[in-house]
């Protein structure tokens, strides 16, 4: 899933390849993301910064926690010099994908260019961890 | 042209709104407050605390004769028209600076303003004409003498405490602005240990070691228990509505017992406020009936009898059976006791102004319940279950806004007294990994 965060201008696209097909790891796992950038319809970039994070969904406010991050400001790792690159880590022991009633927690890797017109564009991309299957509210408790 | 958004509203996966503009305005409100500060700090500094040290070290010790005395007038007009009146006791006194001879009028030693003129005067007699007092002046202008010297430890601790407070805040709140300044949500949140010290308002939860973001389980394995390793530390709802009743009731009659003495003491000098006679009446009535709500919630929670509840082992793991001894005291009948394994999620939010809380209980598993259990005064009831964490549960999770919590509710009902619940909350890890997968081929 790819968004500007500023609308109005070139939106680039970015594509990603996990080294598990299914997106799906466990805790502890290597993880090692490919990414590539198109569309920048010449757009300069001056930095692109790629995270590992996990963030909470649901009714409560967003929580975010980032596991690796990395910020690439060497041209020649930047488009339009090299439209694309490779990021690893080893994931954490905790916590893990949850998909609750009133809360969520979802990993993701996000790709995010920062252009030389001081506006930025990010590309957020969903991945498990763990296998704990979705929650559902119990029945009422009987008086 | 769009105008900027100063605000931020989470719309599904994204956030609308400016976090420039969003940075722009934290940042600009706590400078305001920073500038606040330092000008407020500058100006108790030069007014009071400044002239107070020079007092103190820079003026120069000279005996003063007293060659006159009076009172000060100082006159106050209220809204109403009419004018109050205080009267201080001042002195001239004659004294030698620089080879010089100067007069001088100057507050004399320990002299308080009165509202009373005759006893004003009766202060000012206590000092003689011609009587010999240990003076200072200022060596910079030695038309200006003072005949008592020492701190006025509540100005400086005002002028400290105050400004202190707003460039605390003011510049902890600025340098957090000038960091996230241009950075990406990411870049601050993997810097967060900085972040967090200079926000004073954060709540993020400690987390266990080698297991981020789920909470750290020191505090609750720190307690023995009898038969079982570790005896599980109660969270009662009930204790904390008791505190809220003893805290109202205390303050509440706190300020009733400050009103009522003033009244007492107009009535025993001879004035009758009826308007603070009439509000102490509906006040007495709100008194009386904290103290009567808080003296019935302590019977209350004290009359069913304490639960207590030790574990095998802490903290809990997916898969794994723990055995729970749970033990109740009191005395009487108890018509149910019934204890449950529960997993709640919790979230808060903003809404408006006001920050809220939900909680949603998403499973629950009985463990055992008995009937008819028949307590003996000065001993328990005691009884052995065993609970089973599901191999695919949840692990325990913790942030700033979101939590996912475990727990062991044990809900009784007394036959004569109300229904109780009391929560004794537990700590799952993540199963222990079974060993990391080697990395796959390429997808997309």
């Amino acid at each position: 899933m790819s968004q500007p965060s500023d609308t109005g201008r070139a939106s680039p696209r970015v594509t990603v390849q996990f080294d598990h097909p299914d997106r799906r790891y466990e805790p502890q796992d290597a993880i090692t993301v490919r990414y590539r950038i198109e569309g920048l319809d010449g757009e300069r970039t001056q930095a692109v910064e790629h995270s590992i994070a996990w963030y909470t969904e649901g009714k409560g406010e967003e929580d975010l926690g980032v596991h690796f991050f990395e910020r690439v400001t060497d041209p020649a790792r930047l488009p339009p010099t090299s439209n694309g690159g490779e990021f690893a880590a080893r994931l954490p022991s905790s916590p893990l994908s949850y998909e609750g009633v009133i809360v969520k927690l979802r990993w993701c890797v996000r790709v995010r260019i920062f252009f030389q017109a001081s506006r930025d564009f990010v590309s957020e991309h969903v991945f498990d961890v763990g296998r704990i299957p979705p929650t559902r509210v119990p029945p009422a408790r009987s008086p | 042209m769009r105008l900027p958004r100063f605000f931020g509203k989470k719309r599904g996966h994204r956030r609308t709104g400016s976090q420039a503009w969003g940075s722009f305005g934290d940042g600009a409100f706590h400078g305001a407050l920073l500038l606040a500060g330092l000008v407020f700090g500058g100006l108790l500094v030069s007014g009071v605390a400044v002239p107070e040290w020079r007092i103190n070290h820079d003026f120069v010790a000279t005996p003063c004769t007293i060659v006159g005395k009076g009172l000060a007038r100082t006159a106050v007009q209220d809204r109403s028209g009419s004018t109050a009146a205080t009267w201080q006791p001042r002195l001239r006194v004659r004294y030698e600076a620089d080879g010089l001879s100067h007069e001088a009028w100057s507050r004399p030693p320990s002299a308080t303003a009165a509202t009373d003129r005759d006893l004003a005067l009766g202060r000012l007699a206590t000092w003689q004409l011609g009587e010999t007092l240990p003076g200072w002046y200022d060596p910079s202008n030695p038309a200006v003498v003072v005949l008592e010297r020492g701190y006025n430890w509540w100005m400086w601790l005002l002028a400290l405490l105050l400004p202190g407070a707003l460039v605390a805040f003011g510049g902890s709140g600025l340098l957090r602005a000038v960091r996230r300044w241009g950075r990406s949500e990411e870049s601050q949140a993997a810097a967060a240990g900085l972040n967090d010290m200079l926000d004073p308002l954060s709540r993020v939860p400690r987390h266990a070691p080698d297991h981020p973001a789920v909470p750290a389980c020191e505090d609750m394995v720190n307690s023995p228990g009898t038969i079982l390793r570790y005896r599980l530390p109660i969270e009662s709802p009930e204790s904390w509505t008791l505190l809220g009743f003893g805290l109202f009731a205390l303050l509440w009659n706190a300020v009733l017992a400050v009103l009522a003495v003033g009244a007492g003491l107009d009535l025993m000098g001879g004035r009758r406020d009826w308007l603070l006679l009439a509000l102490l009446i509906p006040f007495a009535v709100v008194g009386i009936a904290g103290i009567g709500l808080f003296i019935r919630g302590l019977v209350l929670a004290t009359a069913s009898g304490t639960t207590q509840l030790e574990i095998s082992d802490h903290p809990l793991r997916p898969g794994q059976r723990y055995d729970v001894l749970l033990a109740q005291g009191g005395a009487g009948t108890f018509r149910d006791l019934e204890m449950t394994l529960e997993l709640e999620e919790q979230a808060t939010f903003r809404q408006g102004t006001d920050t809220r809380s939900e909680k949603v209980v998403v499973a629950r598993q009985p463990v055992q319940s008995w009937r008819g259990v028949q307590l003996v005064p000065g001993t328990r009831f005691e009884a052995h279950a065993t609970i089973t964490i599901p191999p695919d549960a949840m692990h325990s999770f913790a942030s700033e806004h979101n939590s996912i919590r475990w727990m062991i509710v044990v809900r009784g009902r007394p036959a004569r007294w109300p229904a109780f619940t009391r929560v004794f909350p537990l700590i799952v890890f993540p199963a222990p990994a079974t060993g990391a997968r080697a990395g796959g081929e390429a997808g997309s």
